[in-house]
């Protein structure tokens, strides 16, 4: 499995795709612009979901229409973020497999984020119909919040982890 | 220059941006604050747009996402000052720096329209073709902002 991943970085990496956006002096930034817009909309709307499911925010309108009202951008985001993340991930390949924080969030940190968001949405739907929400609903909702300050920390953290040349 | 150099050498400023778990605590701070920031704004200029939520009145959805717009505003305008202050000399004439602010200052601008005329324009039949210019550019500018904002170090070496 080690060895697949890192022949996996190194094809990556040779690709015509990371090359060219290395050696681009424009693109990089726009790569960027593409990971954090589309982070921008999942994680945003995320958050937003959660703390109203944990009771906090505007309480006029339903978690589960909260829920509905941005199922389809949160979505739209998530796919901007993966597209904009490979493509910062394909300029480096081998330096991102190599690197603990970059590992830990990839492997643990967004498959199980991403599990809990699955969950959360299609339970919202039942524990969301009321104003105020239930106590499994507010637990629920305040784990999937944890767990997407973690990969953000853990994203944050990748150059502070990074070996010495 | 006097007031950027004070500033740089603030105690609290050179603290807070002194150790690993501080620094990084900022960034931190700072991508969830622009992610709400952003992601609330996007999804109400979409709604005006027409494009979003549609089950929903676009007052409605206001009410929902605008005080996370404000919370994110809040959190990444503190801890993007605080890092801005730990290299204040640096930022005085770095003008994309400075273009990135303008477009943060306009996106606010955009937004308070926004929020201010949704009321008025959810009791028309159709929202007019004006309120959806006003929203695309809303939505333009925030996405200008974040681009601005990873040029800084791209372009600048500052950050």
């Amino acid at each position: 499995m080690h060895q697949f991943i890192i022949s996996f970085a190194r094809w990556v990496q040779s690709t015509h795709l990371g090359v060219g956006i290395l050696e681009s002096t424009w693109a990089f930034p726009y790569v960027q612009l593409t990971h954090f817009t589309g982070l921008s909309l999942f994680i945003g709307t995320n958050l937003a979901l959660d703390l109203r499911m944990m009771g906090i925010g505007n309480k006029n309108q339903t978690a589960a229409q909260l829920s509905d009202s941005v199922f389809a951008w949160n979505w739209v985001g998530f796919v901007i973020a993966i597209t904009g993340g490979f493509m910062l991930f394909s300029t480096a390949a081998l330096t991102y497999v190599a690197n603990p924080s970059f590992d830990v969030k990839l492997s643990m940190l967004i498959p199980t984020a991403l599990i809990v968001h699955i969950f959360n949405q299609q339970k919202v739907r039942t524990w969301g119909q009321t104003p105020e929400t239930p106590g499994i609903a507010k637990l629920a909702g305040l784990v999937e919040l944890l767990l997407w300050l973690s990969v953000v920390s853990a994203a944050v953290l990748i150059p502070y982890f990074a070996a010495e040349p | 220059m006097g007031f950027s150099l004070w500033l740089q050498r603030n105690a609290f400023v050179v603290w807070v941006n002194g150790s690993v778990v501080t620094a990084s605590s900022l960034e931190i701070i700072h991508y969830v604050g622009f992610f709400l920031l952003v992601g609330a704004t996007a999804i109400m200029d979409l709604r005006v747009m027409g494009v979003a939520a549609k089950r929903q009145s676009a007052t409605q959805l206001a009410e929902q996402v605008f005080p996370w717009m404000w919370t994110g505003l809040v959190l990444a305008t503190i801890s993007g000052f605080l890092m801005y202050a730990s290299d204040a000399t640096e930022y005085l004439h770095n003008s994309v720096f400075h273009h990135k602010l303008y477009l943060c200052v306009l996106g606010i601008i955009f937004a308070v329209i926004v929020r201010r005329n949704v009321p008025k324009w959810d009791k028309l039949p159709a929202i007019p073709g004006i309120a959806k210019l006003i929203a695309l550019v809303s939505l333009v500018l925030w996405v200008a902002t974040i681009l601005w904002g990873v040029d800084v170090p791209a372009l600048t070496g500052v950050g």
